[in-house]
């Protein structure tokens, strides 16, 4: 298991990379869909896998990132690139905001509340409010990715784009785990009343959880929309946010439990194509099917992520 | 005032629908702290098994026996649905963490609905018009008999399940079950029992909701049941999830709620205001009105 | 107003109609080991609760250093360098010794919230200081060999010392344990006695629930003893050891129980 995250991690990353060169343009798409898909995902398991907090609206900030991209770049003329900060900054302020005066509620609470966000947000972004979103149809030709002057045009780009985000997304939570922030997370996910007990705010970290994640949730929508160069309501739908949540939980709030699950939620269909109108049947039933076999998921998160300063021999400890 | 009283009937008779398909969830979640959360397409389901019904066994008759068989069918089907759901779906995850059975019942949900789709068809189907279409207008506020007959029918079941619940030794178990299910199998009490109990009695009242939804709606489509599952599941929690007068209370609430502001605002926007009358109650009351609060024992 | 004194006055908590904790006043002096005791359903715990603001009482004050706490959160009282342990462990069971210890060190540590995204070399230096005070209540509690192994694995005298070394890495002023002794052998009865005299040695208050009668007389200073919420007495074990009143409520309860 430790030898499989050492090697299999660098592996996994190094097969990433030179992916996109074997790949037609249509497994080129699939692949950048992987990434943005498990960017979200990793943005959910911030909230959901990590503090343990019912978030079933996963779609409302990876839209809104997406939404705010498309907009000011389709509106303002704002290049693609430069929309980044906002796409992050603004979803991240309204995790918070949203968060704000619900964060004490009891899970299943939170669950159904967190639900009415997202629908709430379909249904402003559909009704056109403020004449900006485009209503049903959305918003569509946006620009392409412009560097340093250069039109990036194609598909390929746009993967490296994604590939970057992932990495940026798997080093923030690496740095996550190593920290009193991510701690305190944990603690509070396991027993709230104990965190408190030793000090934790745990109010004010569990904010910090929501605006997190939905600021990395924000930067997918912003990889979603260059992708597509465009954005409609349906892509956000509150099924959406119930696929983030059975990702992770299927996953085991593990990063390779969560890949996993992207690849079997959004990439096998692809391989299956003739089973589509199956497609959601399967899932339900994959979905029930994990959880008997593996309450704590397919592959479960571990712990004792410790110095090795502390790991003695017993004999020498005592 | 004629607007008001027109949206009083109309939110009278959705209210009493969400009330039914409310209690499957509140009775459930009572005694499993669990959100069924295929409770909603299970309601879909019975509006389709009820057409089947009409079509294929019944070769669309309907005279009064008829009507009447149709309903105790479809409640029949979906209770026998709601066992196997429970069997196969829930009691395998008892004891395990709660988010994995919450996962069990989101997959349960999507098996449905899209098992609905695959036998059915993904376009919208008429339901047949088993009631006669009878209006009254009464001074400009016009009322009809599937709207009388949803209110008084759903009245009804409720009462006979408030009175089931707290007058009869079968409901004295349910509630026990309820309050803490280890002291009542030490009782001796059938907790397994009871939550077949409990499936049947909320499948079967949830399908009476999902032939309401057919007589009043008329079209039905396979992914109805989020929609609906989700309005009745948030009557529950704002009448206080557990409690069966809470759901009653909540369902007629959200339907009124609904109704005037479809009338006075505009439908576009049900969603919304539904949800933010359910997050402004739950900041007021985190327990929902009925609920009680319960203190944790360190 | 003296320094680091714990003071409670008339404090009164209810549930519903029951009084769990009827006007009690008592004072812990800096320094000395104060022992609570009481029959079962007393009220012990729930005066720790009040103090260490799990609840709030409904009268009362509580006043720790001059200053009242009575109605602050539990994390802003850790704050004010009051820790507690439960008597029923209250570990995080899926995460391991030196994680949980670690778990102490929370309101030490000097790193912002966006550390978490992007150390630092300040936050690493951090980072590596706290694990470093880990290590030394890891050696304190002898719980070394223990540092990786989840916390719900491990027998209930370990927990125990676990719970005590988390407690501990906050650096407290005034330790509260409820019940340490519940559960332990007599071997490890005696390992905890020697455990709290070092504690007190220190420079720790401390203040304990015990229902261990040999142990709190062999540890305390000082000694309140509570019936149906209300103080029946107080004094040294000397004098409690004679008090008829004490006898009577404490040991007659523990007649009762039999
Ligand atoms: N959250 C609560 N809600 C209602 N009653 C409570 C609550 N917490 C404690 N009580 C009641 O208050 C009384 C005192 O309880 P407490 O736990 O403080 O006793 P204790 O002295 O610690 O007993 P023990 O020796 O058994 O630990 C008991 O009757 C208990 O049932
Ligand atoms: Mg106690």
């Amino acid at each position: 298991m430790k030898n499989l995250e050492r090697f299999g991690f660098p592996a996994f990353i190094i097969v990433m990379a030179i992916l996109p060169n074997l790949l037609n343009s249509r497994w080129q798409a699939v692949a950048i869909t992987f990434l943005i898909f498990t960017v979200v995902a990793l943005s959910q398991d911030i909230i959901l896998g990590k503090a343990g907090m019912f978030n079933m609206g996963q779609a409302l900030f990876f839209g809104m990132g997406a939404y705010i991209t498309a907009i000011l770049n389709s509106q303002y003329g704002w290049p693609l690139l430069a929309t980044i900060p906002v796409a992050i900054l603004l979803p991240a302020l309204f995790g918070i905001l949203l968060s704000g005066p619900i964060i004490h509620l009891r899970g299943d609470y939170l669950l159904v509340v967190t639900i009415g966000f997202n629908i709430v947000f379909v249904q402003v972004v559909q009704n056109n409010l403020g004449g900006i979103t485009g209503g049903p149809n959305g918003i569509f030709g946006l620009d392409s990715i412009s560097l340093f002057g250069m039109q990036l045009t194609s598909q390929l780009s746009v993967y490296y784009f994604a590939f970057a985000v992932l990495l940026l997304t798997l080093g923030i939570m690496h740095n996550l785990e190593k920290s009193k922030v991510g701690r305190a997370l944990h603690y509070l996910r396991e027993d709230q009343l104990a965190a408190e007990s030793i000090g934790i705010n745990t109010r004010v970290y569990k904010i910090f959880a929501f605006g997190l994640g939905a600021g990395i949730a924000g930067l997918a929508g912003t990889v979603f929309a260059t992708q597509y160069s465009a954005v409609s309501p349906e892509a956000f739908e509150f099924i959406q946010s119930v696929l983030f949540f059975s990702i992770v939980l299927v996953g085991g709030s593990s990063i390779p439990g969560i890949l996993l699950g992207v690849f079997m939620m959004f990439v096998l269909p692809e391989i299956f194509r003739e089973f589509a109108t199956w497609r959601f049947f399967i899932f339900g039933f994959a979905m029930i099917l994990a959880m008997i076999l593996r309450p704590r998921g397919i592959w479960p998160a571990s712990f004792g992520k410790i110095p090795k300063f502390l790991i003695k021999e017993s004999n020498h400890g005592a | 005032m004629d607007i008001f009283l027109q949206q009083l009937a109309n939110g009278l008779t959705i209210g009493s629908i969400f009330a039914l398909v409310a209690l499957g969830y509140t009775m459930v979640y009572g005694v499993m702290k669990l959100i069924n959360f295929a409770h909603g397409d299970m309601v879909a389901a019975s509006a389709f098994v009820g057409l089947t019904i009409y079509t294929q066994v019944m070769g669309q008759a309907t005279s009064l026996f008829a009507v009447i068989a149709i309903f105790f069918l479809a409640a029949a089907v979906m209770a026998c649905v709601g066992i196997m759901l429970e069997r196969l779906a829930y009691r395998p995850l008892r004891e395990a963490p709660r988010l994995s059975a919450v996962v069990s019942a989101l997959g349960a949900s999507l098996m449905i609905q899209n098992g609905i789709m695959l036998i059915w068809g993904p376009q919208m189907r008429i339901f047949p018009e088993l009631i006669p279409q009878v209006y009254w207008d009464i001074n400009g506020v016009v009322i009809s008999l599937i709207q009388v007959i949803i209110l008084a029918l759903s009245v009804t079941l409720m009462i006979a399940l408030y009175l089931f619940v707290e007058k009869t030794r079968m409901g004295a178990a349910i509630r026990a079950s309820a309050i803490d299910q280890d002291a009542a199998r030490l009782m001796g009490i059938n907790v397994n029992k009871v939550i077949a109990l409990i499936f049947i009695i909320g499948s079967s009242l949830g399908a009476v909701g999902g032939l309401f939804i057919g007589l009043y709606y008329r079209g039905i489509t396979f992914n109805m049941g989020w929609q609906y599952g989700l309005y009745a599941f948030i009557a529950a929690i704002l009448g206080g999830i557990g409690n069966i007068p809470g759901a009653m209370l909540g369902g007629m609430m959200l339907g009124l709620f609904q109704a005037f502001i479809a009338g006075y605002v505009s439908s576009t926007w049900a969603d919304a205001f539904t949800f933010i009358l359910l997050i402004l109650i739950l900041i007021v009351r985190p327990t929902g009105l009925l609920g009680e609060r319960v203190a944790e024992k360190v | 107003m003296a320094h680091n004194e714990l003071i409670l006055t008339d404090v009164t908590k209810r549930f519903g109609g029951l009084t769990a904790v009827d006007a009690l006043s008592f004072k812990v002096k800096p320094g000395q080991i104060y022992g609570i005791i009481g029959p079962n359903g007393a009220g012990k715990t729930t005066v720790f609760n009040c103090i260490t603001g799990i609840y709030k009482s409904e009268e009362g004050s509580v006043n720790w250093s001059g200053e009242e706490i009575r109605g602050l959160t539990p994390y802003q009282i850790v704050d004010r360098g009051i820790v507690r342990t439960f008597q029923t462990i209250r570990l995080f069971s899926q995460m391991s010794v030196a994680e949980n210890i670690m778990s102490g060190r929370h309101i030490k540590s000097k790193q912002s919230w966006w550390h978490g995204i992007i150390h630092t070399p300040a936050s690493r230096r951090d980072e590596l200081e706290n694990w470093q005070k880990v290590e030394e209540q890891l050696d304190f509690f002898q719980l070394t060999e223990f540092a990786a192994t989840p916390t719900g694995s491990l027998p209930y005298g370990i927990q125990r010392r676990v719970e005590m070394a988390r407690a501990m890495a906050v650096d407290p002023t005034l330790l509260i344990l409820d019940e340490p002794a519940a559960g332990l052998n007599d071997n490890e009865t005696l390992v905890l006695l020697d455990t709290i005299f070092k504690i007190r040695d220190k420079g720790v208050t401390v203040l304990l629930i015990e229902h261990d009668m040999d142990m709190v007389m062999e540890v305390t200073d000082y000694l309140t003893v509570i019936n149906f919420g209300k103080k029946i007495a107080e004094g040294t074990p000397a004098d409690i050891q004679n008090n008829p009143a004490v006898i009577e409520a404490y040991l007659g309860s523990e007649d009762d129980d039999e």
